[in-house]
Parts: structure tokens; sequence; C-alpha cells
């Protein structure tokens, strides 16, 4: 368990940490709408990561419960790209860009 | 040896595509190492014995979320980000933000690895399974027997998804160009 590897539950976390701290410095950093969702995308997936590697190295119990958890946040994240895609749209319809410092509505 | 290669190539490729697509400034080629990141989760999916979890990781995200990313980069007049600067003081704190979340992060993850081992010792189990089936049929049970309501809620949930997404597309459409009358026609 302590040293890193593939069969080392630390390794797995390590990457998973790395994702979100870029995740939020992508969601804290970008001016850009589209630079905003790839680091919800991040975040997300750093979830997904540790579910699985949680789900592996459970110590009584191998299955697939951490693997499906995984999966229902595939399902979330493709549903808020759907609705995130049609609010970009929403917003270029009103502003002809997708800088968030610019967009104050939403109405057309 | 080739398998603590492969595991180190694929972390790698997540965590320095993550880094990448959080700091580059042109959105086209944070899309893309986006992607990188999401392969190598992918693989590191596989040497977690997630068989069936990396194949979703590539169809659903590489091959729609990603695609979905790169199809609304169309929409930003800035692709390249020659206009749209993050100011200092904003990068200064988005990335303290993201170092303190890091940290915290490290320190829950520590908080549950000792509790961990300290579980595995009372029962004196080895931490690590040798087997896990990460195949769909096994996901697949788990889905119908006690992932039932979960599963009927993401399928809820993706329907009104799509229904939002085409009811919000609809909404901003361009009013349709009205006929123009016989009078107008005539003046015109």
């Amino acid at each position: 368990m302590g040293e890193f590897g593939p069969t080392s539950l630390a390794s797995y976390l390590a990457v998973a940490v790395m994702l979100f701290a870029a995740g939020m410095l992508a969601i804290t950093t970008r001016r850009n709408a589209i630079g905003v969702l790839i680091g919800l995308e991040l975040v997300f997936n750093a979830a997904a990561l540790q579910f699985a590697a949680y789900g592996r190295f459970r110590a009584l119990a191998p299955d697939a419960q951490g693997q499906t958890a995984a999966v229902f946040v595939v399902v979330v994240a493709a549903a808020e790209a759907a609705v995130a895609l049609g609010l970009l749209f929403g917003v270029y319809r009103t502003s002809k860009d997708i800088d968030l410092e610019q967009t104050r509505e939403l109405r057309s | 040896m080739i398998e603590m290669l492969l595991f180190w190539t694929c972390g790698l490729c997540a965590c320095v595509g993550a880094l990448g697509a959080a700091t580059v400034r042109n959105l086209f080629h944070a899309a893309l190492l986006l992607g990188l990141s999401l392969v190598g989760v992918a693989g590191l999916y596989l040497f977690l014995g997630a068989h069936w979890l990396a194949c979703v990781q590539v169809v659903v995200y590489v091959g729609g979320i990603l695609v979905l990313i790169l199809f609304a980069t169309l929409f930003s007049a800035d692709v390249m980000g020659l206009v749209q600067r993050t100011p200092w003081p904003l990068k200064v704190a988005g990335s303290l933000g993201a170092l303190l979340s890091a940290v915290v992060a490290v320190r829950l993850l520590q908080i549950v690895l000792a509790n961990a081992q300290q579980l595995d010792r009372v029962r004196g189990k080895p931490g690590v399974p040798d087997v896990i089936d990460g195949s769909g049929t096994s996901i697949g049970d788990l889905l119908t027997t006690s992932w039932y309501v979960p599963f009927l809620a993401a399928g809820f949930l993706l329907t009104v998804a799509l229904v939002a997404a085409v009811a919000t597309v609809q909404r901003f459409r361009r009013p349709a160009r009205q006929p123009q009358q016989p009078a107008e026609a005539l003046r015109g």
C-alpha cells in the first residue's frame, strides 16, 4: 500500500488529486465558458477515478460497486455537457461570444 | 516491468493532459489535452480491472463529450486566447485555490487510507483483493438489483437533460422570416 504502482491505492488517488486540482484551477481562472466546462469534466473524472480505485481496493468485497458508481458519474457528466452546450448556444445568440466576463443575461 | 511502464505512462498522460488543459491559452489545444487526460484515465481503469468502464470512458467521454466541447469551441470568438487574458490576481487566486483544494484532498485521503489500514489490521485481511470482475455482466447485475433506483433516476436525468438542451436551443433560435405582404411588396 505504501509504494506507488499499479497495485497501490495511493498512486490512483494521487492522480485523482492532480486531476481535481487541475480542474479547480481551470474553473477558477478561465474566462471562457468552454474552459470552465473542461475544468468541470476534469473534476468529474477525478471523482470517477476515485470511485473505481476505492471499489478495487476494498478489503472484504471485491465487486464492481465502485465501477457502477463511476458509471453514474459519467452519466451525470454527459447530461451536464449536453445542457451546458445548450446554454452556451444561448449565450452565443445573445452576446455573440462566450466570454463569461461579458455575459450578463440570457434573454434573447 | 512493461506493466509498470504502461501504468506510469497512463498516469503521466492523465496528469500532464489535465494540467495542460487547465493552463494552455488556446482553447482547441486545451480540448485536445483534455482528450489526452481522458485516455490516460481510461488506461488507469484497465489497471484497476474495470475493462467495461474503460470502454465507457473512451466512448462517452472521448467520443461524445470531447466532440461536443470541440464543437463548442466554434462559438468562441477568441479560440487562440489572444484577447481574453486572465488577469494576474485571478491567476494567483486560482492557483492558490487549486493548491488549497489539493492539500485538503490529500489530507482527507490520508485519513481514509489510515482508517482502511486500521480496518485491515482489525480484520486481519490483506487490503488488495486478487480478482475483481469488471465485466459488463457484473455491472449489469448490479444495475438491475441493488442499483436499480439510481439506474432509473439516471435514465430520467438523461431524458430531462436531452429535453432541456433541445428546449434551450429552440428558445434561442432566430425567428423565421415573415413572408412579405403583397402591399409591402408593391411598395418595396
